[in-house]
């Protein structure tokens, strides 16, 4: 402990640099998830078309969570010319262009489609067949940086548009040509047609019992970002045994009536507190120090008893790895470089970079086998889902599992190297 | 083996993995109690390798060891409690102060509380290191970490202390306090048995010396009965480049 508490450098590296972490990673991050969950995306919308399609159109992307709506630049409307050179300038993501007539082109072709399916104008019918060859074509410029998924979301917006707008005038022309042919028959308002909208949809987020927990960088990072600041304890723990063998204090332990357990059983206690605190600290930066940047404030489920089984697992895996990797290094850069590159590998593998959902099949069953992963889930399972202490136990059990594997292994690499 | 005998060595030998020399070659030895046995050879002829094996460090590959009446294999736990060993590199934490490294090493041996500070002052007091027990031993001479380094070792009074080359690189003040505490040490019953490239120090500190090469004795009784039984030497020097020839070692 005292060692650890001179080591003024080291302590910097195992509280304050986590923190740090978890503030860059998580405004990195929630701009991220801001552009996919909150008016971010810039897009560009000139509507040449003056009617029932560019205005729907113009008025679903400002009701729209994906996008931030714009119809002009530098303050004076945008024509169709400037949309392509704006996209490509960068200002703008995605350029939408309505051309003028597309309403009264789709107006054209359901006319023709419900005279023809009535007869009620046979004469008309023939022409209608030209005239339903007649196209919308709405133009769409894309930055080359925009996520696939986002076009595929704008695309599929409009379309949903455009066939809204569709059914309406085919509604209404419906209701018009019935109309001529039973004269009794009122014309149907449009408030009927929006009362034939019997589908809704209502999105929730599956959690358990906590509420409207909404998926945003602090409920991701925060818990992450602290996990892997757990296992970086690897590097210290490793480099001060690693140390000892150098310096030969390790050679007077050994001498000592003491075993290899009972020595390093000290060195557990030190470094579990240390994840202990720094768990601490993480949770007060998700909780008190972000929503000050005007971040989401950490939302922490239901179940402390899970919070404190999984931490604790987390702080004793962390801790019997780091024993290992000190153990099996003989030099200091030894140490550092299995600790740190394992610890990356481990973090990347486990989701903490990347949420494992959206890795290739073979890396999420790869992923099944880092710690990180295991804690990961827990935490998330807690803060996300409103997991239960139930709930969290497969993957604390693991954890523990890791720690005897860990210092089973250690114990047996000491015993081997001092036969020498 | 008598009841005078603290230690007794039969025929131990030590070949490292790896290694087709062995370290320690077939040695047998008897130490009495209260002797100050030096243990002297060239560098590389197998006494750290003999002292490492005597403390539990790590098994022989053959022999049989008994100290204190008891077998090293089957009752180390015993020995390491009797035991007290100054390592030849400094073995301390250097970020730590010169008490607190005392303090970890005496509660390592099961020491604690009052009796523990009594006897790290004592010995602070000793060795003139009163004053700087409270600065990070990183900061200290070469000679003041050496009187640290042999005070973790005898913190807890032990029967038998080993001492590899403790007063290698220090000045002549510091040695001859080293040495000086060493022999009140031995006085008061303790067994020491030390290793050293020192001659003349060996000479006049040791009660029996073996001259130790190639892993083999060579040579064991007084320091006074080798000396005479050598012809034309004269110190115990003189006796060493005889047996151990003037080639370089490494």
């Amino acid at each position: 402990m005292l060692i650890l508490l001179r080591d003024r450098v080291g302590l910097a590296i195992l509280f304050i640099m986590p923190m740090v972490l978890i503030f860059v990673m998580t405004l990195i991050q929630d701009s991220a998830f801001k552009s996919l969950n909150e008016k971010g995306i810039p897009i560009l919308f000139v509507d040449d078309d003056k009617d029932s399609l560019g205005i729907a159109i113009g008025q679903g992307l400002k009701n729209s969570e994906l996008c931030s709506f714009h119809d002009s630049i530098n303050g004076k409307p945008a024509s169709a010319d400037e949309v392509k050179k704006a996209v490509a300038d960068g200002g703008f993501l995605v350029g939408i262009i309505v051309p003028k007539g597309a309403t009264e082109a789709i107006r054209k072709n359901v006319s023709s489609l419900v005279q023809q399916t009535l007869g009620t104008d046979s004469v008309l019918s023939a022409g209608a067949t030209k005239k339903m060859s007649d196209s919308v074509e709405i133009s769409i410029f894309i930055d080359p940086i925009t996520k696939k998924s986002f076009l595929t979301s704008v695309t599929s917006s409009l379309r949903e548009f455009i066939s809204v707008i569709k059914t309406k005038i085919m509604f209404k022309t419906f209701s018009d040509q019935l109309a001529e042919i039973i004269p009794d028959k009122k014309t149907t308002t449009s408030s009927v047609f929006e009362k034939t909208q019997i589908i809704k949809y209502k999105e929730v987020y599956a959690s358990k019992d906590i509420g409207e927990i909404v998926p945003n960088a602090v409920q991701h990072n925060v818990p992450a970002w602290t996990i892997f600041a757990m296992f970086f304890i690897v590097l210290p723990l490793a480099g001060s045994m690693v140390k000892e063998k150098n310096e030969g204090s390790i050679f007077r332990l050994h001498t000592m009536p003491s075993s290899f357990l009972l020595l390093i059983n000290g060195k557990i206690v030190v470094y579990v507190l240390v994840c202990l605190i720094q768990f601490i600290l993480m949770l007060s930066v998700g909780l008190y120090f972000l929503p000050l940047l005007g971040l989401p404030t950490l939302v922490l489920g239901n179940s402390i008893a899970g919070i404190i089984i999984v931490t604790l697992a987390t702080a004793f895996a962390a801790t019997g790895y780091g024993v290992m990797v000190g153990t099996m290094a003989t030099t200091e850069q030894q140490g550092a470089i299995m600790g740190a590159l394992s610890i990356l590998l481990f973090s990347a593998i486990g989701g903490v970079w990347v949420p494992t959902y959206v890795m290739p099949q073979t890396m999420r069953h790869l992923s099944a086998f880092s710690p990180l992963n295991w804690s990961l889930n827990s935490f998330y399972e807690l803060f996300l889902r409103g997991g239960s202490v139930h709930s969290i136990l497969p993957d604390s059990m693991k954890l523990v599992v890791f720690f005897f594997v860990t210092m089973s292994i250690a114990s047996v690499v000491n015993r081997i190297k001092r036969k020498i | 083996m008598t009841s005078n005998t603290i230690i007794n060595i039969q025929n131990l030998s030590k070949t490292f993995i790896g290694k087709t020399e062995p370290a320690v070659n077939d040695i047998s030895l008897s130490i009495r109690r209260g002797e100050i046995f030096g243990l002297l050879g060239p560098n590389g002829a197998g006494k750290t390798t003999t002292i490492s094996i005597l403390c539990g460090l790590f098994p022989p590959s053959s022999g049989k060891i008994n100290i204190d009446g008891m077998d090293l294999r089957g009752d180390l736990d015993y020995i390491k409690q009797i035991v007290g060993v100054v390592p030849q590199d400094i073995a301390l934490y250097p970020t730590l102060t010169a008490r607190e490294n005392l303090n970890f090493y005496g509660h390592m041996y099961g020491l604690k509380g009052k009796a523990l500070r009594d006897k790290i002052e004592m010995w602070l007091s000793n060795f003139g290191l009163t004053d700087a027990a409270n600065r990070r031993v990183s900061t200290y001479s070469g000679g003041m970490k050496r009187r640290v380094n042999l005070i973790a070792g005898v913190l807890h009074s032990p029967k038998i202390l080993f001492l590899d080359e403790p007063t290698v690189g220090v000045d002549v003040q510091s040695r001859t306090v080293i040495i000086d505490y060493l022999k009140e040490l031995n006085k008061s019953g303790t067994t020491i048995i030390y290793t050293s490239h020192h001659m003349d120090e060996a000479e006049h500190f040791c009660t029996q010396v073996a001259i130790i090469d190639h892993g083999k004795i060579i040579i064991e009784g007084t320091p006074k009965h080798l000396i005479e039984e050598s012809l034309g030497s004269t110190n115990l020097e003189t006796v060493f480049l005889k047996l151990t020839n003037r080639a370089l070692r490494d």
